[in-house]
Order: C-alpha cells, then structure tokens, then sequence
C-alpha cells in the first residue's frame, strides 16, 4: 500500500515539472502530445506524438530528442515496454548524450532509458565544419561521443571503404578526442578530394553494434608567397660626393673675410693702416684655400658612403628573410577540410 | 640720453629673446696675445695680454674684456708704460649669425711725457659671423661707433669707430677654439686736428660652450 501511495505521489510530482516545463515548450512540434501526456492521457499522447514524427523530419535535434522521451515514457505507461525500449533505441542512437531529467520523469521511465542507453552502444561524431590544417603539424580534431562505455574504431577511408588510415581503435567511456595531421598512412598528403571517417562501435564480444560515418571533403589550399621588398629609392641615399658648394664657400669665404681684413682701417677712416693685418688677411685666405682643397667638389664621402652602403645590406637582409619564407610557405602546404552530414549504418547494411 | 634709449631698446629686446629661447647658461672664456699699436700725437706699440669672457643666457649674451700691458715708442727700449683696457656689453642675438651689443668701452695709457690719456666710449656694435670651412672654421666680421665718449684731452670729441675681423678656429671633439684676428679704433677729436688709432692683431685660445 505504501510503495502504492509513493508511486502516486512520484507521478504527481513528475505531472507537475513537466507541465511547467511543457508550458515553456508549447511551441514545439511536439507540444500536443507533451501536453497530453502531461494530463495522464498516455493513449492520446502516443498516438499525437507519433503523428507528429511522421510530420516533423526537419525538426531539430533536441526537440526530435525530447519528444522521443516523451513518446518512449508514454508507451511504457501504456504498458508497451517493448516499444518503449525500442523508442528510446532510437533517441540514445539519435544523441547519445541526451539524459532524461529526473525531476520530470519517474525512475521507472529513467531505469529503462538507462538500460537501453547502455545496451544500445550507440555513438555520434562532433566535428567542425570547417577546419584549416598545416599538414602533418597541424591537426583536424574532432570528438567520438558515446552513450556508454565501449570498444571503437576510428578509422577514415576512401568512397569505395577501402582503408585510407586508422586513428583509433580500443575502449572509450563517455568521448574521445581524435587527432588527424592530414597525412595518409604512409605520410602523404591525400590523393583524393573526399574521404569517410568512419567510427565502428563493437559489442564486448567484438560483435559489431554500429558504425557511424562523416564525409570529409578535402581541399588542398597552397599559402601566397610574400613580394619581395622594394628596394630603397634613389631619395633615401645620401650623395657619395661631396659636391661644389662647402668649397665654393670655404674659398669665397676666405677671399671675402682676408679682403675685409685688409681694407678694415680704410673702413673706418683710418690712413695708417698697420702692415700685420696683412698677415691676419694671409692667414684667412690661406684657410679658405685650405677648406677649398679639404672640400673640393667629387671628394668622397665616406660616411655617406658607410650609411648607403648600410642601407643596401639592410634590404638585401630583408630580401632574404622574405625568401627564406617564401620557401617555408611554399613547403607548407595547408589542408581545408569540410565535414558533411553523418550517417549511422546498421550492422545489418554494412 | 641716446645711449640710455638704446640700452634700454636693447634690453627690452634680449629680455623678448631670452623668453622665447629660454635655455641655460653657456659660459665662455680666452686668452689673447694682443699686439697693439697705439697712433696719435705719439706712436706706441707693444704685446700685452687680454681676456676675455661671455655668459649667454638663449639669445642674451654679456661679454668682458680685459686688456693689460706695457706699450713704448717703437724700437725704444725700456719697460715702457702702461695700457689698460676694458670693456663690458651687452648682446643679444636676433639671429644666429647676428650678434647686437652696447656697453661701455674705457682705455687708458700714458704717453711718452708722461700723460695719461683716458678714454671712455658708450659704443653699439654689430657683429656677424659664420661658418666658412666646414663647419669648424668660422669667420667674423665687427663694427662698433661710439654713441658718446669722454676724453681727458682740451680737444672737443668728434666721432669714434671701430672693427675687428678675422677667425675662429673650433677643435673637433674638443670645447677648444684657436682665435686669429685683427682689430683697429680710429678716434677723431676736434674737428681732425687731433687723430687716435689703436690697431692690434690677436691670437687667442678660448673654451666655448657653443
């Protein structure tokens, strides 16, 4: 009598979660038949449910997922165990990660999705659309997802299912994370454009209990070489020869500061000039002779010269780090990869 | 009074200066071997030494010199008398290769029977200078005229001008610079019945902050 009450009370409480929780999802495609499982009609529920299936391909996972649980729980209300199971085959095959929620649904409805979740050793592959690789230092990485613990292959292949390379192949638990370097077995890029992965689930006695499979379109993308840098322009050298200017000025410098020299008493009104001013005005004369031979037009300039000279190594530097990567580019060929809609393939059709 | 505006004009535009080049002080200094020949109603030559110092302050500059020796009739023998000389002025340069100055200039010696001349000027002076050999060699070229001028002789004062030219050698990696220059005043007093030159050449090493 008691375990009589507590069953009650359980599918009471359940009743009332998962009417607050239909009330968010009334607008699914399945809300009909939640809400009629929500009021106890299990028959009415089915029965909306199913149709609904047969209407709702596009629907979406979780949703597909959901109203499987519900469809599976109302079955077994119905006192259908065995249709029940095989419902909930196909919402652990369809995401094996899904987990009922507990507060919602009895543990009789959550003991049989269990059971089923780990008899059915079903698997899915998570993998981006796309992925760009540096092959063999890079990698395609993509995850094996598991309703229970089980013996997998990883494996890709050609179209026709002949082996191209194996990845993985032993036990998993609840995912695996699988690395690919875009090489095939023997180290090479791959001659094909198109490739399968495949996951094959086995049974603890080796007996084959499903494969799943993602079509991988590969696409070889070869990176740009880089141009090579300019040369440095004619305006960024500086003159390698001195030109006339510093001399022309050194020596007319000199003739005009001997010549104001020698007639600076006369500009100042003085008519006995001394004759040593003569030998000051010799003297400036004598340097400005000097600055014109120490700057004579066409002398090098040899610091010009160090710092064109620099400038040229400079870009002759660069030129040769832009080949040296160019070469490293050129060698490092990239693989885009594009992965397609899975497929899960019965033991059976294989 | 002129040489009062002047001052005052000049300050006035140092002070400007000094505002909007606002940097630190650049000291300077030398030494001279100067020898001068002192014209008038008698004629005296000798070697005497000077220096000669300036504080710049951005465009503002204040410059003494000190001369000091003996001087005698040429071809004399003999300790010969005593030339004195100084000067003080202030500058201000409107641009690089301009320097503006005014201050007072006084000299005194002693003739051969034994006067002693002294003079007092309040000159301005314009002084250009640039580089000639490179960047090392540099050229100058000075003019001054006495706005006023006081002078122990019965003559009534004239006029009074001077110049100084030559150049200024500047070591390379080094603050040193070797001077070479030749500098003459010409004094007229009472109406050109009474003539003074002093005329002298110089060759200096200095220290320059510049």
């Amino acid at each position: 009598m008691k375990s009589h009450f507590a069953w009650i009370a359980l599918l009471v409480c359940g009743w009332t979660a998962a009417a607050a929780q239909g009330a968010a999802q009334a607008a699914g495609p399945f809300a009909d038949g939640i809400r009629a499982y929500q009021n106890l009609d299990f028959d009415q529920a089915a029965a909306l449910l199913r149709r609904a299936f047969a209407r709702a391909t596009s629907a979406a996972v979780s949703e597909r997922a959901q109203g499987l649980l519900y469809l599976g729980a109302a079955d077994l209300f119905r006192g259908r165990r065995d249709s029940a199971v095989a419902v909930f085959r196909r919402l652990v095959q369809l995401d094996p990660r899904y987990r009922p929620d507990r507060l919602v649904f009895p543990p009789e409805v959550t003991s049989v999705f269990d059971n089923v979740r780990v008899e059915s050793r079903a698997v899915v592959l998570v993998a981006p659309p796309d992925t760009e690789i540096s092959t063999g230092t890079g990698a395609f990485t993509f995850w094996v997802v598991a309703s229970a613990f089980q013996t997998v292959e990883v494996t890709l292949r050609y179209q026709d299912g002949a082996p191209f390379r194996a990845l993985y192949a032993g036990p998993m638990g609840d995912s695996l994370r699988v690395q690919w370097d875009g090489l095939d077995a023997a180290g090479q890029m791959p001659p094909v454009s198109r490739i399968l992965l495949r996951v094959a689930s086995r049974a603890p006695t080796g007996e084959l209990a499903g494969i799943v499979q993602l079509p991988l379109d590969l696409r070889v993308v070869h990176i740009d070489t880089l141009p090579w840098p300019k040369p440095p322009a004619d305006s960024q050298f500086l003159p390698e020869r001195s030109g006339s200017r510093p001399a022309l000025r050194a020596l007319l410098g000199g003739v005009v500061l001997a010549g104001t020299v020698a007639v600076l008493p006369s500009v100042v009104g003085s008519d006995h000039p001394n004759g040593s001013r003569l030998v000051v005005a010799g003297a400036v004369g004598f340097a400005g002779a000097l600055g014109y031979v120490l700057h004579r037009p066409g002398r090098p300039l040899t610091a010009n010269i160090a710092a064109n000279e620099a400038l040229r190594a400079r870009w002759r530097q660069s030129v040769a780090a832009v080949k040296a990567e160019n070469v490293q580019r050129r060698d490092d060929v990239h693989l885009a990869v594009h992965a397609g809609e899975p497929t899960a393939i019965k033991p059976s059709a294989r | 009074m002129r040489v009062a505006s002047l001052g005052c004009a000049l300050a006035a535009l140092a002070a400007g200066a000094t505002r909007g080049g606002a940097q630190g002080l650049v000291p300077a200094g030398g030494i001279s071997i100067v020898s001068t020949r002192v014209r008038g109603t008698n004629e005296l030559t000798g070697t005497v030494l000077a220096g000669q110092g300036a504080l710049a302050l951005g465009r503002l500059e204040l410059a003494l010199g000190y001369v000091q020796g003996k001087i005698g009739p040429a071809g004399a023998s003999g300790a010969g008398q005593d030339l004195v000389e100084g000067v003080a002025l202030l500058g201000v340069r409107p641009a690089s290769w301009l320097r503006l100055a005014v201050g007072p200039h006084a000299r005194s010696y002693t003739l051969t029977g034994g006067t002693q001349l002294r003079w007092a000027f309040w000159e301005l002076r314009a002084r250009v200078s640039g580089a000639f050999v490179g960047s090392a060699g540099r050229g100058y070229v000075e003019l001054w005229r006495a706005l006023s001028a006081s002078v122990n002789v019965p003559e009534r004062f004239d006029h009074a001008q001077g110049g100084e030219a030559g150049m200024v050698v500047h070591l390379a990696r080094a603050p040193l610079e070797l001077r070479l220059g030749y500098r003459i005043d010409h004094a007229v007093l009472g109406g050109g019945t009474r003539l003074e030159t002093v005329d002298a050449v110089v060759v200096g090493v200095g220290l320059s902050g510049r």
